[in-house]
């Protein structure tokens, strides 16, 4: 494997960066889309406010600008591998509720999936690529929540897009960042000062 | 004693004289402008439904020595109707600022209190020096799906009001105009125009948070535009224009990701590359010219549509011209 700074690294990880950006673009339209159908399929307010449900994991970040390069893989890696599980338990109940009644609804979960899952291992690949080691994931994912009633398993739906959706917008910042030439894993690259 | 006084537009006010009792004999000046005595209620000023250009400083003289008894400044206004509160993020992901206004005047001192609460977090909305009516906030979470919520009062000595904005950190996401923004003719094509612009400088990092663009242009004769859209680069190269046409030009920008459109530009004029006129001559000038010049004269191009002699139509006259001069005509008509 070629070292972490070698000129053929830094090629590969602008590759990758600017794949896994447009990957992310695509994702979160494709997650907006998702959230409109979703958002009417299940009959909800597309305004209404979702608290923080346990297990998804929240984009929000503070200090943004200072994390390294390698926080930012981390953070990424750990959040798509949460996404991925709960996508599929999403599409899971969504089937248990509606059959093939809703296929449309259950195909779009299913695309998006798809892209998470590639998205996973697209980070991986940059986290090799830096000579990383990837963290293991833990056991079979986040341990399976208490039973929800049907409208709770909605309004946890309605947040995990939500989240997703803010997610595929920090992650195509935190690879425009981990493109910059000379951006190294190890360092955190600021924000300009404005004028 | 000498102070101020606030009355609403409408109101009836009614005056004393400091201590002066009802009967005493007084006077009253508005502006140092004696005041009729028809206002007058013994020794109180009695003003109906007052309206704005009853304010100013009203004084009260004892009657035979002008003694000041009494001065106040009055003041009529209004209590502030619903301000009008706007909050964007042309600094993206520094910050996002708040200004507001207010509909009508109230014509009294008003003061100004924002709150601005994330989730359950206060955070401070910095004045800034000018404009006096704006405050600046800068992030401290990114990419959060809780909405912010800022609450505008506005208070004066007549009563209060308010207006609350919520909205989440992307919906306001709104960049300056593009700036610098110059077109230019290409040499040797009648048809390009090469336009340039820069990104805002109030936009922080360009790098991390590019921009995308929208550049929109239309001959100045002509009131439907050509729309754009430029997902990189700070330049492009119109290729349709209309030979020899001024054309108004306009660029917009917004973050890629999140967010609305920018203003547009300001406004750049550029015609597009012309060949010098020619001299025209006539089939004469030619013949005579042929054997002793070297003219730089070149006919544009001509098609004959048909020979003399031929016959079109029924009537069995021929008529002949050039192509070029048909297209030239044409031209003329539609542009």
């Amino acid at each position: 494997m070629a070292a972490a700074d070698s000129p053929s690294a830094a090629l590969r990880r602008r590759d990758l960066c600017s794949r896994g950006i447009r990957l992310a673009g695509k994702m979160r339209a494709d997650v907006v889309d998702l959230l409109d159908i979703y958002v009417e399929q299940q009959g909800l307010d597309a305004s209404a406010s979702v608290a923080a449900v346990e297990g998804v994991p929240l984009a929000a970040v503070e200090r943004w600008d200072e994390q390294t390069g390698t926080q930012r893989l981390l953070e990424n890696l750990a959040a798509y591998r949460a996404f991925r599980a709960l996508l599929a338990q999403m599409l899971e109940e969504q089937r248990e509720q509606l059959g093939e009644a809703d296929a449309g609804l259950g195909r779009a979960l299913a695309a998006v999936l798809l892209q998470v899952s590639a998205f996973t291992y697209h980070l991986e690949e940059l986290l090799r690529l830096e000579s990383r080691g990837i963290p293991g994931e833990e056991g079979d994912g986040p341990p399976p929540p208490p039973r929800l009633s049907l409208f709770e398993q909605k309004l946890r739906g309605l947040g995990v897009l939500r989240e997703l959706a803010q997610w595929a917008v920090r992650s195509a910042r935190d690879l425009r960042q981990l493109a910059k030439p000379g951006s190294a894993t190890g360092t955190a690259p600021g924000l300009a000062e404005s004028p | 004693d000498s102070h101020i006084q606030y009355e609403r537009v409408g109101a009836d006010v009614t005056m004393k004289c400091g201590s002066m009792d009802w009967d005493a004999a007084v006077t009253w000046t508005v502006n140092g402008t004696d005041i009729n005595d028809s206002r007058l209620n013994g020794s109180y000023l009695v003003l109906k439904n007052v309206d704005l250009l009853q304010s100013g400083q009203y004084s009260c003289y004892e009657g035979s020595s002008w003694h000041l008894k009494y001065q106040t400044y009055l003041r009529v206004g209004t209590p502030p109707k619903e301000p009008v509160l706007m909050c964007r993020s042309n600094n993206y992901p520094k910050g996002f600022y708040c200004s507001w206004h207010l509909p009508t005047p109230t014509y009294i001192p008003n003061t100004f209190n924002i709150s601005v609460i994330h989730g359950t977090k206060d955070m401070v909305c910095e004045k800034d020096a000018v404009p006096k009516n704006r405050c600046h906030i800068r992030y401290l979470q990114l990419f959060s799906t809780v909405k912010y919520k800022v609450t505008l009062t506005v208070t004066n000595v007549l009563g209060k009001n308010f207006t609350t904005l919520t909205f989440d950190e992307f919906a306001i996401v709104k960049p300056d105009p593009p700036e610098s923004v110059v077109a230019k003719p290409v040499p040797n094509n009648p048809r390009r125009l090469e336009v340039s612009w820069q990104n805002p400088s109030s936009w922080p990092d360009p790098e991390s948070f590019p921009l995308k663009f929208f550049l929109r242009y239309r001959p100045l004769i002509l009131d439907q535009w050509q729309h754009v859209e430029l997902s990189d680069g700070t330049s492009h190269t119109i290729t349709d224009a209309y030979a020899g046409k001024e054309y108004i030009i306009q660029v917009a920008a917004k973050d890629n990701d999140i967010g609305t459109w920018s203003d547009w530009s300001v406004a750049v004029h550029a015609t597009p590359w012309t060949e010098e006129p020619k001299h025209l001559t006539t089939e004469a000038q030619i013949t005579e010219t042929t054997s002793a010049s070297t003219s730089s004269f070149m006919a544009p191009p001509t098609t004959k549509i048909c020979d003399k002699g031929a016959v079109v139509g029924s009537g069995a006259v021929a008529v002949c011209w050039t192509a070029g001069l048909v297209v030239a005509a044409y031209s003329v008509l539609f542009i």
